[in-house]
């Protein structure tokens, strides 16, 4: 167990051969600290960096610049068997000739631990992972989930400083997924190693992590709680890849009526208030993208001032129902749990929950903020 | 435009029955989808009606005639698939055109424009025409593929999973799209998915498919809010249902049911204890969705239900809690701000007015508080 410190990491590949570099970076200027026992998601697109990330932590990728410490200790030039760490990747990588027991083992034996102090050892960890019954099997008579608890198993039996783990749950099919989330979730309450888990699903990094770090091209966007992250995004990236159904972005223009400021949708007659706090940030004709999630999205009663609007679809999903409006070619869309029931061209007053409103720089897409 | 049915459709794949005795009978210009977990045999049931595969029993009828020996070119369907199909080599334009330059169903080329664009506009692709496949992304692909299947006038569209492949943003966008395009097609359409959500958004009716058999047909809420069985219920809603056995008692008062091992025994509505009641014995399995728990850190009344913490997930717009009650997992939508320490004491509480009760043997649906309420609508 130890904290873990990223301080100003880059990494470049050496690119010198091929025409076409986007970015000469895989991991740019990239800084954050984990607590020790904490469990920390890197989070972003396929090609966002994450993996190059968790390949300089474990040392299986040189580091360009900047430091990273394990502890008190910088391992910027450590090799990886040095480093205390764990790994799991997505591929499990069995060896599969061997029990699960010698898979497991097989690390252990490597350093020339003892045969006894080995089984101790696996009999405390294999009950964790729900792989006690399965031990004396060989890697082709398991499923897919049980190949991964057991990767996981040889991953922590070492009692590691630091678990790393490279997408775990990506190989796997919806319902095994949802299990082995949990179970690695329970897993770290009873290890408290500090984790670090790399994924592509935003799901996946909420509901497991403590802390996400978002990346995108190679460099930091933000790091947060799961609810930071998702109520209060730094730049309309953050706000549109977090949230499932994710948040409605839009271009709106500023117009000014009697003194009061409206959001007017593009391309459509659609109109909302600005809500007053963001008086001081707005001017009339100016252009910005409006983001409000699809649960903030309200429908008013008849003394509603907001817009009214014609619904395009509606749609009962069972645990919530959804309303879409036509907004240019986008739709601006509503969910509430409400037993609602509406059908396609009844009119409704749009409202939304101002408090819960974003503005992103219509060129820059950084928020803008009231002070 | 056409009513489809098959009547008593067997097939087989060597040993395994891929199809056993399906019986579906789809309305002229309904909306009808086969839902169902990956291997139940919706895609068969879809080929089957397109005719690129053969029951070994059963009919296959279009508007009334039985089309069993009719090759797949002369039933006039048009079909969607997963991976788009798209020719590579030629533009959208002569992608959309392609069906009805089709020696069978050839068109003039005056028609074949004015179609093209009529659909290219509604799939909002018109500005594409000119492009190769190979310029295009995912989701426009899959607008062309669904524009080549419209432009022409057939029996039954079918459609095989068509958004399952586009992320996730792109798919609630192409789910409110095609919702929004339905009434346009004004053709017959028999869609397989695999999402619930795609299922209960789209479809007039949904028939629930499972190894090869049908487990229910009814509308959405009909199968969200009566499932046939514990099967239906799990398949439908996010995150599962809960279901776990309870045991019918009688007390001073009337019909009560005790579940999770627990002391008190729990209140059930009259209409729902007089059909338990006429019932008798048997095992009881009680259906409860994670959006009819409460939950407390104090104990409120009796109803209330002493469990342990077992996970806290936030996922956005709402946190999934489990809590562990005797060793039996439920769990429960929460407020996306809500936290709680793993293994710390908490309170939960059924609305047992939305519990759904199955027979515990075969696992079918009994009954449910106010079920006319649901079926009427």
């Amino acid at each position: 167990m130890a904290k873990l410190t990223l301080k100003n990491v880059f990494k470049r590949y050496d690119n010198s051969g091929k025409k076409k570099v986007k970015n000469d970076y895989a991991v740019k200027e990239l800084s954050f600290e984990c607590v020790d026992g904490e469990f920390v998601g890197i989070l972003g697109p396929s090609g966002c960096g994450k993996t190059t990330t968790l390949r300089m932590i474990a040392g299986l990728e040189d580091i360009t610049g900047g430091d990273i410490c394990i502890g008190e200790s910088r391992v910027n030039d450590l090799p990886p068997k040095d480093r205390h760490i764990g790994l799991a990747f997505e591929d499990y990588a069995l060896y599969p000739p061997l029990t699960v027991y010698d898979n497991i083992a097989f690390n252990l034996r490597a350093k020339n631990v003892s045969e006894s102090e080995i089984q101790k050892e696996i009999s405390r960890i294999a009950p964790l992972l729900k792989v006690d019954d399965i031990l004396e099997y060989k890697p082709v008579a398991l499923s897919g989930g049980q190949k991964q608890r057991v990767n996981i198993a040889r991953a922590i039996v070492r009692k590691p400083k630091l678990l790393l783990l490279d997408e775990p749950l990506s190989h796997l099919d919806g319902k095994m997924r949802q299990v082995l989330r949990t179970e690695i979730k329970r897993l770290h309450k009873e290890i408290k190693c500090t984790t670090i888990i790399v994924t592509h699903d935003q799901l996946e990094a909420m509901s497991l992590a403590d802390r996400i770090v978002i990346m995108k091209d190679g460099q930091l966007q933000q790091f947060g709680t799961p609810l930071e992250v998702y109520d209060d995004p730094v730049n309309e990236f953050v706000a549109g890849f977090i949230g499932e159904p994710p948040m409605n972005i839009m271009t709106v223009k500023i117009s000014k009526q009697e003194g009061e400021f409206f959001f007017d949708f593009a391309n459509s007659d659609v109109r909302i208030s600005v809500p007053k706090r963001y008086y001081p940030v707005v001017k009339e004709g100016m252009s910005v993208r409006l983001g409000v999630r699809p649960t903030d999205v309200l429908i008013g009663d008849e003394n509603s001032k907001g817009s009214k609007v014609k619904v395009a679809v509606f749609e009962n999903l069972g645990e919530e129902r959804r309303v879409s409006i036509r907004v240019g070619d986008e739709y601006l869309n509503l969910t509430t749990a409400e037993e609602i029931r509406y059908k396609a061209g009844d009119t409704i007053k749009l409202e939304v929950n101002a408090e819960k409103t974003h503005l992103f720089d219509i060129n820059t897409g950084d928020r803008i903020r009231v002070k | 435009m056409a009513r489809i049915e098959l009547c008593n459709i067997t097939k087989k794949f060597k040993k395994v029955t891929a199809l056993d005795n399906i019986n579906i009978d789809v309305k002229d210009k309904e909306f009808f989808v086969l839902f169902g977990p990956a291997g139940a045999g919706k895609t068969t049931i879809l080929k089957t009606i397109a005719g690129i595969e053969f029951p070994d029993e059963g009919h296959v009828k279009i508007d009334g005639k039985i089309v069993n020996l009719v090759e797949p070119a002369k039933r006039n369907v048009s079909m969607v698939f997963e991976n788009y199909a798209l020719y590579p080599h030629i533009s959208v334009f002569d992608n959309i055109a392609s069906p009805m330059r089709s020696p069978l169903y050839k068109k003039d080329e005056e028609t074949v424009k004015k179609e093209v664009y009529r659909v290219a506009s509604m799939m909002k692709i018109d500005h594409l025409m000119e492009r190769l496949p190979s310029q295009l992304s995912n989701g426009q692909r899959q607008r062309v593929a669904l524009g080549r299947c419209l432009v022409r006038e057939p029996n039954v569209f079918l459609m095989d999973e068509p958004i399952a492949h586009l992320d996730a943003k792109m798919r609630h966008f192409m789910r409110s799209e095609l919702k929004e395009m339905q009434s346009s097609f004004n053709t017959t359409t028999i869609y397989v998915t695999h999402d619930y959500m795609e299922a209960m958004s789209l479809g007039d009716r949904i028939a629930i498919i499972n190894e090869g058999k049908i487990e229910q047909i009814g509308s959405s809420d009909e199968v969200y809010y009566t499932p046939a069985n514990e099967f239906v219920a799990k398949l439908l809603g996010e995150p599962e249902i809960n279901i776990f056995p309870a045991e019918l008692e009688m007390d001073g008062r009337g019909l009560k049911v005790r579940m999770l091992g627990q002391e008190n025994l729990i209140d059930i509505c009259d209409d729902v204890a007089k059909v338990l009641n006429k019932k008798g014995s048997g095992k009881l399995d009680v259906g409860i969705r994670g959006n009819d728990v409460k939950f407390s850190f104090e104990k409120i009344d009796d109803n209330y239900l002493k469990g342990t913490v077992y996970i806290v997930e936030p996922i956005g717009n709402k946190t999934v809690l489990t809590v562990s009650i005797n060793k039996q997992l439920i769990r429960i939508i929460a407020p996306n701000d809500f936290r709680a320490e793993m293994d710390s004491s908490i309170y939960i509480k059924f609305n047992m007015d939305n519990a759904m009760f199955f027979n515990g043997e075969d696992k079918t649906f009994i009954i449910r508080h106010n079920q006319d309420h649901y079926l009427r609508r």
